[in-house]
């Protein structure tokens, strides 16, 4: 019997051992693109970047955000980190504030540096050094239905009011029953993060004072969750449950007329499964983001997950010398293709370039690349939490996002919580935090 | 002895090594990403008592564990009852009705989230067009997160108490059932002194174990509430460990939810089997 | 009259427990068959009014749902193996050998059980690092196992207890040793019991998500669940490529469980949960 026991066993880890490389140098790649075509794509230039390394074997593997950071916590726990992750700017910092990562200079200059886009140029410096490199960026963009706006006399919304009142009109009503909201907005902690910081940029305020403390007690803030307040009345009843999917979901099918935080790859959904003779730019279009009572320019949040490669990585070198390869417009510009809108390119040459243009939907959907373009050649644009430059420097702004603190405070207003009480209550709670964490005396 | 050590070889190493390293770990203080620890003794536990999250969390695992448990066992019992009947169909609708507890958590939630959904979901939808609601129920927002929760995790894990108590009431013996009718014995009488007491054992066994798992409950609750600012609502005690160790990046303050959990578990089941016993020697 | 009322009545449960249970399998089931834009056609269609088998064709053909599908049943084959062989040899010296603290290790077993199995997949994962069997399918089988294990020894040792020792003995007098008295005797009795614990084990290993999200990198060895929230969680969800995911996963685990249910019920409850 036992015999027999030690026959499964063998058998167990036969079966599994077999799977290993033999000789060539492997090195892994963690990253956030999980759409099918993307990963053949990249699966397509690690295959031709193999042709020429023969001794050296890309492994690139898809990954949703929650499951890269579960995975990322999990190696860094063993001590076996992939060699090369995407990661978001302020996990990136974090991680070259411990000492974690590769400067990749070298890989950021293999790009001519009045070809990079301003704005990444800061997406993960740390001491002087660069250590990530964006793989592509993409803006947060405010979507309406044109027709239905035009059918209604109404007019594109400019201010916080503006989007209340026109969304407030757009609302249709058939026997007792809503058959469309004003507007849809998604409950999905990551993107009311992002929805507080961007919000609160468009009305002129800040998450974090120059000595880092938090400042959700100001002016701006009350603001803003008062305005959740008054959105709280014109969005679908169940917003706070509505994954950011759904939103689309919304959008596409009729149910909203308007979408505050969509992003360039909801034209997919748009195409999909929106009706065949709506499914364009002139019916989904696309305006600036609302500015706030305090505020005066438009403002949105980036979405740029830098490449980050890890010091003590075994394939530090060969991954930096494959992101090279992959940046070079031959295979970069099938990259972007894969998701065309969304996917956006961190060189201005690509951008203006014919080869990238030759795309069917580039073509058709030009105006949502355009405003997302606007955005980041005016530096209207930042990382999630990051109101100002200056606040990348602050290393904890991962743990307050992970907390859900913002979040809470957005949902206890929505409540019916008055916005100072609420806001109070968070600015406590992130004080304990950045305390416990010891970047904050009590 | 020998013939158990391989089972004790897997348990151990892969149960209780883990175990013992979150126990240790619960007295650190060690971000989830760095090398860097700190020993700070009972820290962790200090701050978890001051903690109002700890006992939202502690709170709602409770209401969470106690109605899903309480709602499988009154509806298992009474779908196994169903079952145990003769009808034409029954081995089919036998698998039908275990089938929820068959899929895979992540599908089964994918399916019920957009089937709940209020503006384009099927449910609201039909009650709607019945006229038993005049409004959508918002299950997926604040108000009813919970609920809808719970509804799921019934749905899903009913079946294992329908199996438990469908094959028990296969074993009892129908002369008790002939003889409780000679003496004219109402259903109902016959329920409550034939089939209850034979059924003791089982569900002693099935309250205990799906106590523990529901209390426990990681993925299901998790999958529901993680697309949603509402999931908040649904912030239960192994949700909000898991967050302080992955969301927080706080992996001592983490570990030392997970074993005060554990303890209260232990707690709960050592008062369970006393009056299990007490009661079973009334009986005696 | 009253005999006529219970059966309807019996017939009218019966039927509303089926249709609760597979209302979602239907829901899938109609929407993998939709062409997109049916998909969130207002009001909703419960027929597809174009029927396609397209989302299958391109499951198949374009994602890598095979290779999932074959990891997942090789996984849970493996795991329904190990934990057997290793559950009922356990099982069986609990109940057969006596030894210091028996009853004790039997209910320290249950105590796992109250650990959150989410808490220790880092430790688990250290674990299979130092071993060298991290991103191997070895590694998922081993932690299936162990989470199985005490449930499977508690069910398995009520089995073995409820057979007859002098079974054994007559054997033992006609001369067979104790490994082939269990073998020919004792398994076949305990099958039921066996077939019951397989189907706990197999459905965890099955459905499991986090720890093969956490331990397998390479795509080529991931399991199903992982796939389908993969589908999933591209950018721009593909229902009808999801759903029909979903059938596929559900129709051969559902005709898997028509085909032992006699079995599982008989198993599940006789020895195993009278306590």
């Amino acid at each position: 019997m036992i015999r027999r026991y030690m026959l499964v066993t063998a058998l167990v880890m036969a079966t599994a051992g077999a799977a290993g490389a033999a000789d060539k140098k492997v090195v892994r790649l963690w990253q956030t693109e999980t759409e099918p075509q993307t990963l053949a794509i990249l699966n397509q230039t690690a295959a031709a970047y193999e042709k020429t390394h023969p001794d050296v074997s890309i492994k690139v593997e898809g990954l949703a955000w929650g499951d890269l950071e579960r995975k990322l916590t999990a190696a860094l726990a063993a001590g076996a980190p992939p060699d090369a992750a995407h990661g978001q700017p302020i996990t990136c910092v974090s991680f070259a504030a411990k000492g974690l990562l590769r400067p990749v200079d070298d890989l950021a200059d293999s790009i001519p540096r009045d070809d990079l886009v301003d704005a990444f140029r800061n997406l993960c410096r740390w001491d002087g050094k660069t250590y990530g490199v964006g793989h592509s960026p993409a803006s947060s963009v405010f979507v309406y239905r044109k027709d239905l706006l035009a059918k209604k006399g109404l007019k594109v919304p400019r201010t916080w009011d503006d989007l209340v009142q026109v969304a407030d009109a757009l609302r249709e009503v058939k026997d007792g029953q809503v058959v469309r909201y004003g507007l849809t907005m998604t409950g999905q902690p990551l993107f009311i993060n992002i929805g507080v910081g961007e919000l609160l940029k468009t009305n002129g305020g800040r998450l974090f004072d120059a000595e880092g403390r938090p400042t959700l007690t100001e002016k701006p803030v009350i603001e803003l969750l008062d305005f959740y307040k008054k959105l709280n009345r014109v969005l679908p009843p169940g917003w706070t449950g509505h994954a950011y999917l759904d939103t689309f979901a919304n959008l596409a099918n009729g149910k909203a007329a308007m979408l505050y935080q969509a992003y360039g790859r909801g034209v997919g959904y748009i195409e999909k499964y929106a009706p065949k003779e709506i499914a364009d730019p002139e019916h989904f279009a696309v305006a600036d983001k609302v500015i706030g009572p305090s505020g005066k320019t438009p403002a949105a949040q980036l979405d740029c997950e830098p490449w980050m490669v890890f010091k003590d990585a075994k394939g530090a070198n060969e991954a930096v010398d494959f992101l090279k390869f992959f940046f070079k417009d031959e295979n970069y510009i099938p990259y972007l293709h894969s998701v065309p809108i969304h996917l956006l390119s961190i060189k201005k040459s690509t951008s203006r370039s014919p080869k990238y243009a030759d795309n069917a939907m580039i073509g058709k959907w030009r105006s949502w690349i355009d405003m997302q373009e606007k955005y980041f050649r005016n530096d209207w644009i930042k990382p999630v939490l990051v109101t100002d430059w200056d606040d990348m420097k602050k290393p904890y702004l991962l743990e307050v996002m992970g907390s859900g603190i913002l979040v809470d405070m957005v949902l206890d207003s929505v409540k019916g919580m008055p916005s100072a009480e609420a806001a109070a209550k968070a600015q406590k709670r992130v004080e304990e935090l950045l305390a416990s964490a010891g970047h904050l005396k009590k | 002895m020998l013939w158990i050590l391989p089972a004790l070889v897997l348990i151990g190493s892969l149960i209780l090594y883990p175990v013992g390293y979150a126990i240790w770990l619960s007295f650190l203080d060690k971000h989830s990403f760095f090398p860097a620890e700190r020993w700070v003794g009972l820290g962790n536990y200090l701050k978890i008592a001051w903690d109002v999250e700890f006992w939202d969390s502690l709170w709602k695992s409770v209401v969470y564990a106690a109605a899903t448990t309480g709602l499988q066992l009154v509806l298992g019992v009474a779908a196994a009852l169903v079952l145990h009947a003769t009808f034409r169909g029954r081995t089919v609708i036998r698998a039908l009705v275990l089938f929820p507890y068959m899929i895979p958590t992540i599908v089964a939630v994918i399916v019920w989230r957009w089937l709940l959904n209020e503006t384009y979901g099927v449910v609201d939808h039909l009650l709607l067009r019945v006229g038993l609601v005049r409004e959508p129920i918002v299950w997926l927002g604040v108000d009813h997160m919970m609920t809808s929760l719970i509804a799921v995790s019934v749905w899903q894990f009913t079946p294992f108490v329908i199996v438990s108590v469908l094959a028990r009431l296969q074993t009892i013996p129908l002369e008790l059932y002939e003889a409780a009718r000679v003496d004219g014995a109402a259903p109902w009488a016959r329920f409550r002194h034939i089939t209850l007491p034979q059924l003791r054992a089982v569900l002693f066994i099935v309250v205990l174990l799906r106590s523990i798992w529901m209390f426990t409950k990681f993925d299901t609750v998790w999958l529901w509430g993680e697309g949603a600012g509402a999931g908040r609502e649904i912030r239960t005690l192994p949700i909000y460990a898991y967050m302080r160790t992955f969301t927080y990046y706080q992996a001592g303050f983490g570990a030392a939810l997970a074993v005060i959990m554990f303890l209260l578990l232990m707690a709960a089941t050592l008062v369970y089997f006393r009056l299990y016993w007490r009661e079973e020697e009334a009986v005696a | 009259m009253r005999r006529a009322l219970v059966r309807t009545l019996v017939y009218a449960a019966a039927l509303g427990l089926a249709a609760q249970a597979v209302l979602p399998l239907l829901w899938m089931l109609s929407t993998s068959l939709k062409p997109p834009r049916e998909v969130f056609a207002t009001p909703p269609t419960f027929v597809p009014a174009a029927p396609t088998l397209e989302n299958f064709v391109r499951l198949l053909r374009d994602t890598a749902f095979l290779t999932y599908f074959w990891n997942s049943v090789a996984v849970a084959g493996l795991t329904v193996l190990l934990t057997m062989a290793v559950g009922a040899l356990g099982a069986y010296s609990l109940t057969r050998f006596a030894f210091p603290a028996r009853e004790l290790v039997a209910k320290l077993i249950l105590c796992t059980y109250m650990f959150a199995p989410i808490m220790i997949v880092i430790p688990v994962y250290i674990l299979a690092r130092r071993l060298g069997i991290v991103n191997t399918h070895t590694a998922l089988v081993l932690s299936y196992a162990s989470f199985c294990l005490p449930f499977s020894l508690w069910l398995l040792r009520a089995f073995f207890l409820s057979i007859p020792i002098e079974l054994e003995e007559a054997a033992h007098v006609d001369g067979a040793g104790r490994g082939r008295a269990v073998l020919y005797i004792v398994l076949p009795l305990a099958l039921p019991g066996l077939i019951a614990t397989s189907i706990f084990t197999f459905t965890l290993a099955w459905n499991d998500y986090i720890f093969t999200r956490i331990l397998i990198a390479s795509d080529e060895l991931k399991t199903l669940p992982v796939g389908v929230q993969d589908l999933f969680a591209a950018a721009v969800v593909d229902w009808g490529l999801v759903m029909a995911a979903g059938m596929l996963i559900t129709i051969p685990a559902l005709a898997f469980f028509m085909a032992v249910q006699r079995y599982l019920v008989a198993g599940w409850g006789t020895g195993g949960l009278k306590g």
